[in-house]
């Protein structure tokens, strides 16, 4: 068998693949890289180059730091809650009982479904007026908050609907960590007399540990780019829960400065790569540590 | 079985005492059915007795070692340690150390933290300096000092093993359980460890379980030897009592490479005959009419007896040659000397040493 093919049919095969990078990835990134120099708008006259201005007005940007200090917080304790929670149930749900496959798929429900229409659902549930949770609540004598509209609280309605739709992800990824772990290290444990505490921490904490990270790592750079939900829930101009992606919605399609927005869009684009690199050294890290196994 | 040999017995309750045990697993097993793995095992264990459970792939040798060790709930039968009744004690009570086969080393963990790992139970309230020490006197022990700091997953088989025994003993339990725990090293290595775990249970004055299915591992480090098959023991006894005396053609079958020779035989005045009238031996006035003769090969002489063989297959095992044979329609293995000539096809006539026979009445 031939190894090495013909230049032809090289290019024929890697060829489509190429050609499709380049107009969905090389060319826009290029293009918006142009635009950021640019005053360019969505409606209007043909841009003029403006220098660094964009950058400049990105720094000076109020906005864009209360944005960029919400991403990070949303990130933290979004992707933190689910994964203590999800870690909780996957221990919860570890042993062998009846009825565990309907538990276990029911639990996985809330991540199969369209975060835009759960968004739009729970903002029914979470109504102020009306809404499924005030009313028992109001029953209950507890109050009704105003979960959408009040300013302290409606970042944090995000952060819920976001926790109740991830949680089952981390769950999962635990759940395949807890069941990679051998049986008879735990045997061992039992017979070294180690309490329940230490069993975890030394033994099954460090053994998911490497998996979980991983999990956090995909739920960061997902939780990074929040948008669907904002939109859903408060729309993409509201000071208490813009992210940095609303915030980029805004500036391009709402104000139609595509010029400054593309400036945003670079300075975002920064962030996520540094993530995606943490991302990149620690899988290549994981599979190192596999191969000495 | 018989009452322990070991005089101590009579003194103090023996170290390990199992009566009637019996296991099952799969489906119908809490009704009674069940595949059996073990049944109705009766062993007694000495004081700084060194008891190897020998027994092929599937004979229920980690079943018992993990009863043993309370990780399994027999489903009949009494286990007793040091007199006490073990039924209710959970694993981390019975203060046994269990060395499993795939070693089971915490692996994220410093070959340092698996051993000081069973001393920092908060019951046993060492000081930090009393666990340093037992981890330096237990590495020193394992000529593992230059691995402490290591992670116990970036170790070799045989480094992991070594790890895997110091864990066990750095508590000095009443009791080792070890299970397989040379299989999976590299010949050299399991030669190497066989001498100085040997020594170190000697050492340490703890009894030992060993379990294995290397014949040379049992003999080599057994005090006393049973034999288990298919979840009961065959036989137990000194390492010379059941190579140089099986009690039993199962139990003769389970020892010894190239097998013992069997033969299903009629006794005609002096002379041992098969059902299809080969004559093998000259056979005692007093013994039984039917029975079942067995030879160990190297008891074989390569003439001056009544039938003739046939060479099949010759071996060379270093100091000696293995002739593969047939003595009438009869397998035959006998073990010849280095300078034996005898090829494939060549005619020979064995002579069984008849002080080396054994033979067992047949009905």
């Amino acid at each position: 068998m031939r190894t090495e093919g013909g230049g032809a049919l090289r290019w024929a095969l890697v060829g489509p693949t190429l050609l499709l990078l380049v107009a969905f990835n090389v060319f826009p990134l290029a293009y918006n890289v142009f635009l950021s120099f640019t005053n360019a708008e969505l409606v209007g006259e043909g841009a003029r180059s403006v220098g660094g201005a964009n950058y400049a007005r990105v720094f000076d940007d109020p906005l864009f730091a209360a944005a960029l200090r919400r991403t990070a917080l949303f990130v933290v304790v979004a992707v933190g809650v689910e994964l203590v929670i999800g870690f909780g149930l996957a221990l919860a749900l570890k042993r062998d009982f009846r009825g565990k496959a309907f538990v276990l798929t029911t639990l996985l429900v809330p991540m199969m479904l369209s975060p835009a229409v759960m968004g739009l659902y729970w903002s029914l549930i979470l109504n102020g007026n009306y809404g499924l949770l005030n009313q028992v609540l109001a029953g209950l004598g507890l109050g009704e908050p105003q979960w959408l509209t009040d300013r302290d609280l409606k970042f944090w309605s995000i952060v819920l609907v976001d926790v109740w739709m991830w949680t089952p992800f981390m769950m999962l990824i635990a759940l395949a960590g807890l069941s990679s772990i051998p049986p008879s290290i735990y045997e061992a444990a039992a017979i070294d007399r180690a309490g329940a505490w230490t069993t975890f921490r030394r033994i099954t904490l460090p053994l998911c540990a490497p998996l979980l990270g991983l999990a956090v790592l995909l739920r960061a750079t997902d939780a990074l780019k929040q948008f669907d939900l904002v939109m859903a829930i408060t729309g993409p101009n509201d000071g208490g829960t813009q992210t940095l992606s609303a915030l980029l919605y805004q500036i391009v399609f709402r104000d139609g400065k595509v010029g400054l927005g593309s400036a945003y869009a670079i300075l975002v684009l920064v962030v996520v790569m540094a993530l995606a690199t943490v991302f990149t050294r620690y899988v290549d890290r994981l599979r190192g540590a596999e191969a000495v196994r | 079985m018989s009452a322990p040999e070991n005089r101590e017995a009579f003194v103090r309750p023996p170290a390990l005492e199992l009566r009637g045990v019996t296991k099952r697993f799969g489906a119908g097993a809490s009704a009674g059915r069940g595949a059996r793995a073990l049944d109705g095992v009766d062993l007694v264990l000495g004081e700084r007795e060194f008891l190897v459970v020998l027994g092929p792939t599937g004979a229920g040798k980690t079943t018992l070692l993990r009863t043993i060790a309370g990780l399994e709930t027999p489903d009949a039968g009494s286990v007793a340690l040091h007199g006490r009744d073990a039924r209710a004690l959970a694993p981390a009570d019975r203060d046994v150390a269990l060395v499993f086969q795939n070693f089971s080393l915490y692996p994220s963990a410093t070959v340092r933290e698996n051993l000081a790992f069973p001393l920092a139970a908060p019951a046993r309230r060492l000081s930090r300096a009393e666990i340093d020490e037992r981890v330096a006197w237990a590495a020193k022990l394992l000529h593992v000092e230059r691995l402490l700091d290591r992670p116990a997953k970036k170790l070799s088989g045989g480094e992991m093993q070594r790890v895997a025994i110091g864990r066990a003993i750095v508590r000095r339990p009443k009791l080792f359980l070890m299970d397989e725990p040379l299989t999976n090293l590299d010949a050299k290595l399991r030669e190497e460890l066989r001498v100085e775990l040997r020594e170190l249970a000697r050492e340490l004055e703890t009894p030992v379980v060993w379990v294995t299915h290397d014949q040379a591992e049992a003999l080599t480090m057994a005090d006393r030897v049973a034999l288990l098959v298919d979840g009961r023991i065959v036989q137990t006894g000194t390492p010379e009592d059941v190579y140089a005396r099986p009690n039993s053609p199962l139990a003769a079958r389970e020892l010894g490479t190239p097998p013992m020779n069997l033969f299903d035989v009629e006794r005609k005045d002096e002379r041992w005959i098969t059902a299809d009238g080969v004559e093998l031996a000259r056979a005692d006035a007093g013994a039984p009419e039917r029975a079942t003769i067995g030879v160990r090969p190297e008891h074989v002489l390569l003439d001056g007896g009544p039938s003739d063989a046939v060479v099949h297959v010759v071996e060379d095992w270093g100091p000696s040659r293995v002739l593969f044979a047939h003595v009438g329609a009869h397998a035959l293995h006998v073990l010849a000397p280095r300078d034996c000539a005898l090829r494939a096809g060549d005619r020979f006539r064995p002579t069984f040493d008849v002080r080396r026979v054994v033979v067992w009445p047949r009905a």
